[in-house]
């Protein structure tokens, strides 16, 4: 496994192409994100990550059942989110999901928790956005506990009590998921993924790079002060956009119209004035990975960096003709992450190193208790023999 | 030193926003007798960037340090003209970017220009609100001025006691030391600098509303 894992991350937006007009249907969008993830291994990326919504114009609900699928079809890639919605999402629902597909894809899972931007999805699951951050909190506490402790007793404020309560599958091997946790502006979700020694997930995109570095430096020095390691031993992850051909004139005259309507940043600035303020490259293959390599110097040594490339309405075979290139660049994107990175920076985490650290692989089945004779049932049958 | 941040929302160059702008601003400095750092935002350069920002999510670099030199100022004097009778959208607009917390127990001055005397309760239903909600102190005297008030010494008076009024309520301090509310949101550079440490907000999140 390299030590920096290359990846892409896909919102799953439904949106018209605004050079032609037309609209994909969801079931074609839903498939895309399939054809998407497949080709990403193909090329040798290590991540693919699914968002999670729940409206239109986005059809990225039920991750798991998106990851379970795309894994079924995969080989090696990892699947993991970007983001879980830690905050409207059941906690005991969150753990037994990632859990089973845990199992389903050997450990080449991952999760990434957010809190979700969308004001309606809050009241619509019955929770206040007002209470984003202690949901992040207090719903990722009892998380861990579902994962780490067999039976759980539970009390909290958002949710209703636990008395007894073994999430089930139990993780793999006795290793939860790895989490990271994302955040653009809330110092409160640094904070928490430094308390746990978790990774901390920037965004990067829609920000100007001294903006993303305050965030990183502050979880690094956090993860620090909570005594995991270094500050330059902390987890980090970065997200990134480009948009890629030969010429560079080319990539900008093709990308323009998408840029111009995204439903984000359309209206707004321009796409000169936007590719100088965020990490947004629309260029030449070349200019991709200098860019790319140039995000350590802000954020120092890192462990994983995904791209979004499927978005604005981009058709599915431009978004594939992207990874062709991405692919083309990526022996020096991994060459140059590699060089002058010391040693004692941690390599990207993946299960097989976590269970390795953990001293191997253990089997964390829980066996129910008879209800007559408060035994396990095996031991019963060895006392019988 | 006392920092005090003009924010002037007039549209022409000149503009009389800025004329009665300046007039509050020199009248509160002679008020304060103390050394002030006075700093102008003009808004009107900073449209397209604060209609970006409105748009993008984040303030283009000349409007970061507006926003920023909001966020510090002990006192700020706030003067827009009247548009279809309230602030003008550019206005609303700046102070629809600034961050939550910003002006949080802040002493500011309010103060409007229109082209007819009619408008002058605008300070009253419109100006006064919307510092309430963004929990600023606005002084007692608000100060509108019509164009024919330019000709009216009573004009001079209005601005006198209004800088007077605020140049008092400066006069104990400066907005970190004294005013600032307890409960005042803290702004992401406060929490960057002094954060809250994990186990309060793990407290925080499950204590009863």
């Amino acid at each position: 496994m390299s030590s920096m894992q290359i990846g892409v991350f896909s919102v799953g937006d439904v949106t018209a192409d605004p050079t032609t007009g037309r609209t994909p249907s969801e079931h074609e969008r839903v498939k895309a994100q399939v054809a998407i993830a497949q080709k990403a291994e193909d090329i040798g990326l290590d991540v693919f990550a699914t968002g999670e919504h729940h409206n239109p114009p986005f059809i990225s609900s039920n991750p798991t059942a998106t990851m379970a699928y795309i894994g079924a079809k995969t080989e090696r890639i990892v699947l993991s989110t970007a983001t879980t919605l830690i905050t409207t999402t059941d906690p005991v629902l969150i753990a037994e999901d990632y859990a089973k597909i845990q199992h389903l894809l050997d450990g080449r899972v991952d999760l990434m928790m957010g809190r979700g931007n969308t004001g309606p999805v809050y009241p619509w699951f019955g929770k206040d956005i007002r209470q984003g951050i202690n949901l992040a909190i207090e719903n990722y506490a009892l998380l861990r506990r579902l994962w780490s402790e067999d039976v759980v007793d539970w009390e909290g404020r958002f949710r209703t009590p636990l008395q007894g309560y073994t999430s089930t599958p139990r993780p793999l091997d006795g290793v939860a998921p790895f989490v990271w946790h994302g955040s653009i502006r809330s110092p409160e979700i640094a904070e928490q993924a430094a308390f746990y020694g978790d990774g901390f997930f920037h965004n990067h995109i829609f920000w100007p790079a001294s903006h993303t570095q305050q965030m990183v430096n502050f979880y690094r020095q956090r993860f620090e002060h909570y005594g995991h390691g270094a500050a330059d031993q902390a987890i980090v992850g970065l997200g990134g956009q480009f948009f890629m051909r030969e010429r560079s004139q080319d990539a900008v005259r093709e990308f323009r119209p998408y840029f111009d309507h995204a439903p984000v940043y359309g209206g707004g600035p321009s796409l000169e004035d936007f590719s100088r303020q965020t990490p947004l490259t629309v260029g030449s293959p070349q200019q991709v990975l200098e860019r790319t390599l140039s995000f350590r110097e802000y954020v120092g040594d890192y462990q994983r960096q995904l791209f979004l490339i499927d978005h604005a309405g981009l058709p599915l075979k431009t978004v594939l003709e992207q990874l062709d290139l991405l692919g083309e660049i990526l022996p020096a994107m991994r060459a140059g992450f590699e060089e002058g990175r010391p040693a004692h920076v941690p390599d990207a985490p993946t299960h097989a190193a976590r269970v390795a650290a953990a001293g191997g692989a253990h089997d964390s089945t829980v066996h129910a208790v008879d209800g007559v004779t408060g035994q396990l049932a095996e031991a019963d049958e060895r006392a019988s023999a | 030193m006392t920092r005090l941040v003009v924010v002037s929302a007039g549209l022409s160059d000149p503009s009389s926003t800025r004329l009665l702008a300046d007039r509050l601003s020199e009248a509160t400095v002679r008020a304060l007798g103390t050394p002030v750092d006075l700093e102008v935002v003009e808004l009107r350069p900073l449209a397209h960037a604060i209609a970006d920002h409105l748009l993008s999510g984040f303030p283009p670099e000349p409007l970061a340090d507006a926003i920023t030199a909001v966020e510090r100022a002990d006192a700020v004097i706030a003067v827009t003209p009247v548009f279809t009778a309230s602030y003008s959208g550019l206005f609303k607009s700046f102070l629809d970017v600034l961050p939550q917390g910003a002006l949080a127990g802040t002493p500011v001055l309010v103060a409007a220009t229109a082209g007819t005397a009619r408008h002058s309760l605008v300070i009253e239903h419109a100006l006064r609100p919307v510092f309430a909600y963004l929990r600023a102190v606005v002084v007692p005297t608000g100060v509108f001025a019509a164009s024919e008030d330019f000709a009216h010494p009573a004009l001079a008076e209005r601005v006198e006691r209004a800088a007077g009024e605020l140049a008092a309520l400066l006069g104990a301090g400066t907005r970190d030391g004294v005013r600032r509310p307890a409960d005042a949101p803290r702004s992401f550079d406060e929490q960057v600098a002094e954060p809250t440490p994990f186990e309060e907000l793990l407290k925080r999140a499950s204590a009863a509303d």
